[in-house]
């Protein structure tokens, strides 16, 4: 599905990615964690190129996207993205939120832009919220719109930076559920989170990064339970 | 004269004000022109003003320093030196390279849009600055294309915070339009002028031409807020 070789990001002379190589397979829920400035979060943003790539390749579903004959707007569809700010467009309403990707760059009717982003509000529970804008929803309802919105696009991937990590304690749990719903049908996920709970769960590989390096990855339960190296150990003590 | 401005007149006079009801119903009709004017020139410099603004803006983001590098020049040179300078030296000396006759509305409108220019273009700049990142991030990521993200999630958002600022800029032009008076360009303040050289009377032409800018200003004011309370998406 996503094939990462070697991918290097540097901010000016800063290195936040030194030699990143993974492939995620389709249907797949990989979760990224590790301490804050680890690259976790621009590795994500490296996959849909909303961060430039200094060096490496990024292959999705075989398309190289740093390519200069690759359509990125076209890769980005395929891929949706969920952000730490929910990022909603603020002068449109939630229905107007999901349906206006659909109609500008999928060129979609409008209605059956509508219909379609009706049927992601009911699956998200916020039906009753189509026609109301943004400001007014709560944390947790602004990032199951944005869920929608990402998901109206029909991508093939979903890429979740930090979804979690700017709600309040108790709308955190009605986000995961809509995620961990999204993985039981088999959509194939990318999670940068500092929900373990999550992690362990829904996750198929827990990958844990730091310095620009992943310094392990594995199955949850054996990378929870039976950390390997050093520097995993070192943070799993710290916030388990 | 009306029977209202009659009693006006008999109310000033009983009070001891020197003040000639008759000089300002005279002139009114100038006054009215005058105005006309006036509104037409400053809505000319907005339009103007709001389209190479927006050109001179953009020029100033531009990612080479050679392409930035006259736009800034230009808004220094605007923002920098007066705008009576700017009017002489656009009549004077620029319009008559391009026009074989003088015309000193033309000169004004010029002037005003040039100079409101470089006001408008560092409104857009900081307007477009000020949305959060994020916003065209998520529409990228969407697939948006780059035009299709300032189109509908950038500028929409833009457009409602520079409104304010824009709204004192046309205030400002507004005002401004007045310096038009001494080229001789007919607008309100020039009327003005005229009735002061014909009476040799100063508080009733020019305290009706400030009463005239009140309204118009006041009355612009007004419009801008309803605009923004339009746009409020509470």
């Amino acid at each position: 599905m996503i094939s990462v070789k070697n991918l290097k990001k540097s901010f000016g002379s800063l290195e936040v990615l030194k030699d990143i190589t993974i492939d995620i397979l389709p249907q797949e829920v990989v979760v990224v964690i590790g301490p804050s400035g680890s690259g976790k979060s621009t590795f994500l943003r490296c996959l849909n190129l909303i961060e430039s790539i200094t060096d490496g390749q990024v292959l999705i579903e075989d398309v190289n996207i740093t390519d200069k004959q690759t359509d990125i707007n076209k890769i980005r569809t395929e891929v949706g993205m969920v952000f730490q700010q929910f990022n909603l467009f603020p002068h449109k309403t939630v229905l107007e939120n999901i349906t206006l990707p659909m109609i500008t760059v999928r060129k979609w009717k409008r209605n059956a832009a509508e219909s379609k982003a009706l049927t992601l509000l009911e699956k998200v529970g916020l039906s009753d919220k189509a026609d109301v804008y943004p400001d007014s929803l709560s944390g947790g309802q602004k990032q199951r719109v944005a869920i929608a919105r990402a998901l109206g696009m029909e991508p093939k991937v979903m890429l979740f930076d930090e979804p979690t990590s700017a709600l309040d304690p108790e709308m955190v749990g009605e986000v995961l559920e809509v995620m961990k719903q999204l993985a039981q049908e088999g959509m194939t996920m990318v999670v940068v989170t500092h929900e373990m709970g999550f992690a362990k769960e829904v996750g198929d590989r827990v990958v844990f990064m730091d310095e620009g390096y992943v310094v392990e990855e594995n199955k949850p339960a054996e990378l929870f339970g039976n950390p390997q190296h050093e520097r995993t150990q070192a943070f799993l003590s710290k916030i388990l | 004269m009306s029977d209202f401005v009659m009693i006006i007149q008999e109310m000033l006079d009983t009070i001891g004000i020197d003040f000639r009801m008759d000089i300002v119903i005279d002139y009114l009709p100038f006054f009215l022109k005058g105005t006309l004017i006036t509104i037409a020139v400053s809505a000319a410099g907005v339009i103007m003003g709001m389209i190479l603004g927006l050109l001179v803006g953009m020029g100033k983001v531009a990612k080479l320093w050679i392409i930035r590098f006259p736009f800034i020049c230009y808004i220094n040179f605007f923002r920098g030196t007066p705008l009576l300078v700017q009017l002489f030296l656009i009549h004077f000396a620029v319009m008559p390279l391009i026009l074989s006759e003088t015309n000193t509305i033309a000169s004004l409108v010029v002037t005003l849009s040039l100079n409101s220019a470089a006001y408008v273009a560092e409104i857009f700049r900081a307007g477009i600055k000020s949305i959060d990142k994020g916003q065209a991030e998520a529409a990228h990521s969407l697939g948006m294309n780059k035009i299709q993200v300032m189109r509908y999630v950038v500028l929409p958002q833009a457009f409602k915070r520079m409104i304010p600022p824009l709204g004192n800029e046309f205030i400002v032009l507004l005002k401004d339009s007045s310096l038009g008076a001494i080229i001789a360009a007919p607008e309100l303040l020039y009327w003005g002028r005229a009735a002061t050289g014909q009476y040799y009377r100063v508080w009733e032409p020019y305290l009706t031409v400030a009463l005239i800018y009140l309204l118009l200003t006041l009355t612009l004011t007004y419009l801008l807020n309803y605009v923004e309370r339009r746009l409020d998406t509470e």
